[in-house]
């Protein structure tokens, strides 16, 4: 017993560096990236609460140029209804059929405003100031008036991070908007910049050209069709596979992003519930 | 005693909230990444309680971790130079060993050993931090170059800070 005291005893620093280090490593390699950030994440009160009030400060900043992205999408939705209306023609490039007469509805969108965002690391978040409250789940889709921004990992009552597609675990449908040929979009901390994202899995039966548009597939329940991911800038063949590896510019310029769009599909639940039950059959 | 427990809080939330607030929201790209926060760890008094000093390394790395969104990351490199730095104390200690009162500032010991000191732990603590971040050794050079120009930038942020405070005159 002692001996078990004295050990504790003189080795204490070290024991508590291996145990202060394992707390640490555990939440690290947690491989859930939902809820990964479960306990310490920055929809926490407090650090959304401090984003806020430095947001409050610093928010006016850069307004000119959000308020010029909100009024050319304002000016693209109105010509967008006037079709609507009359029943006919589809929504304007680059923009979700996402309501109006000739489709059925079923998403919503949620505005947000950004709190915080990171382009620097190999996994960027960001926070927004909108939370369950809202209405906002995990797993919930966000776009900006330009285009695809990411996914929602991370809700509490008031905020909620999201997962930017400049984070080597966003994972997103795309395809060409030509042909429909789809595949994953995937942004490569190392290979890609904050500009650009991989689209892969591309059949090699495809014609590309630069300039091409890729925009969502809709095949997931995260994003609708056709919404706005980026352009074709370069594209090669993968080795020793029949795929090609798309280079994409993003259409959205993450450095300056300040509203978005929390989407919520009203039929998720519905179209993800009838999947399974299938899948199930087959068994 | 008092005085020094109360300054040591306040530099704490003071460079958390510098570390989350201005710096963060600097972004100046993938390389230059600043961890400034490391000084409110390696600044704390050096006859100070090598348990104590874990612990707030700990917590302030979870603190750090909760703005960045990296769970567990920023506390495991804070908790690894806490672990660190009585070895890099005794490393680079001078000649007669530390006065019992000194603090690790310019002021107090120089400012050679000011460099030595905080450069090699926060080199340690922008290696361990990157490397985890990324999880993958196949960027390795990348990595690599990213810690060491980021814990070079960290550096000459903390000799500016400790610059500022010595005119403290809590100090």
């Amino acid at each position: 017993m002692y001996g078990i005291l004295e050990f504790f005893k003189r080795n204490y620093f070290s024991l508590l560096f291996a145990a202060l280090e394992f707390f640490s490593l555990y939440f690290v390699f947690r491989d859930n990236y939902y809820h990964q950030a479960g306990y310490f994440n920055s929809s926490d009160a407090v650090a959304g609460s401090v984003y806020k009030a430095y947001n409050g400060i610093t928010g006016y900043f850069g307004l000119a140029g959000a308020n010029e992205e909100l009024a050319a999408e304002n000016a693209r939705l109105h010509t967008e209804l006037l079709h609507a209306d009359k029943g006919s023609a589809p929504p304007a490039p680059g923009f979700p059929a996402h309501g109006g007469n000739t489709y059925n509805r079923y998403f919503d969108y949620t505005p947000a405003e950004v709190l915080d965002n990171s382009t620097a690391r190999p996994d960027n978040f960001m926070t927004l100031d909108v939370g369950n409250e809202d209405g906002v789940r995990e797993g919930m889709g966000v776009v900006s008036p330009a285009g695809i921004v990411g996914i929602v990992v991370n809700t509490s009552a008031h905020f909620s991070v999201v997962m930017s597609i400049l984070n080597k675990n966003c994972k997103v449908s795309a395809m060409l908007k030509k042909s429909g040929a789809f595949g994953t979009l995937n942004w490569k901390p190392g290979e890609t910049d904050i500009h650009h994202a991989l689209l892969l899995q591309i059949p090699m039966s495809e014609q590309l050209k630069p300039g091409d548009t890729i925009v969502t597939s809709g095949y997931s329940t995260i994003f609708p069709k056709d919404i706005m991911v980026g352009v074709l800038e370069s594209y090669k063949p993968v080795p020793e596979q029949y795929f090609y590896t798309i280079n994409v510019k993003l259409s959205v310029k993450f450095k300056s992003i300040r509203y978005v769009y929390v989407i919520k599909n009203l039929r998720k639940e519905e179209k993800t519930s009838l999947e399974q039950n299938t899948y199930k059959e087959e068994e | 005693m008092i005085v020094t427990v109360v300054v040591n809080i306040i530099r704490i939330l003071v460079f958390i909230l510098l570390q989350v607030t201005i710096i963060k929201q600097l972004d100046l790209g993938s390389y230059l990444n600043p961890f400034l926060y490391v000084i409110c760890i390696l600044a704390l008094p050096i006859n100070m309680n090598k348990g104590w000093v874990m612990f707030i390394a700990f917590f302030v790395g979870l603190i750090i971790d909760m703005f960045y969104n990296t769970m567990g990351m920023n506390a495991a490199a804070s908790v690894f130079i806490a672990y660190c730095r009585p070895a890099v104390l005794r490393i680079y200690a001078p000649q007669g060993g530390y006065e019992p009162t000194a603090n690790p500032t310019i002021q107090s010991l120089g400012l050679n050993w000011t460099i030595s000191y905080y450069g090699t732990l926060a080199l340690l603590h922008h290696l361990l931090l990157f490397f985890l971040e990324a999880l993958t050794f196949s960027y390795f050079f990348e990595t690599l170059a990213k810690a060491i120009v980021s814990s070079a930038a960290t550096t000459v942020l903390i000799l500016i800070s400790l610059l500022l405070m010595q005119k403290n005159p809590l100090k």
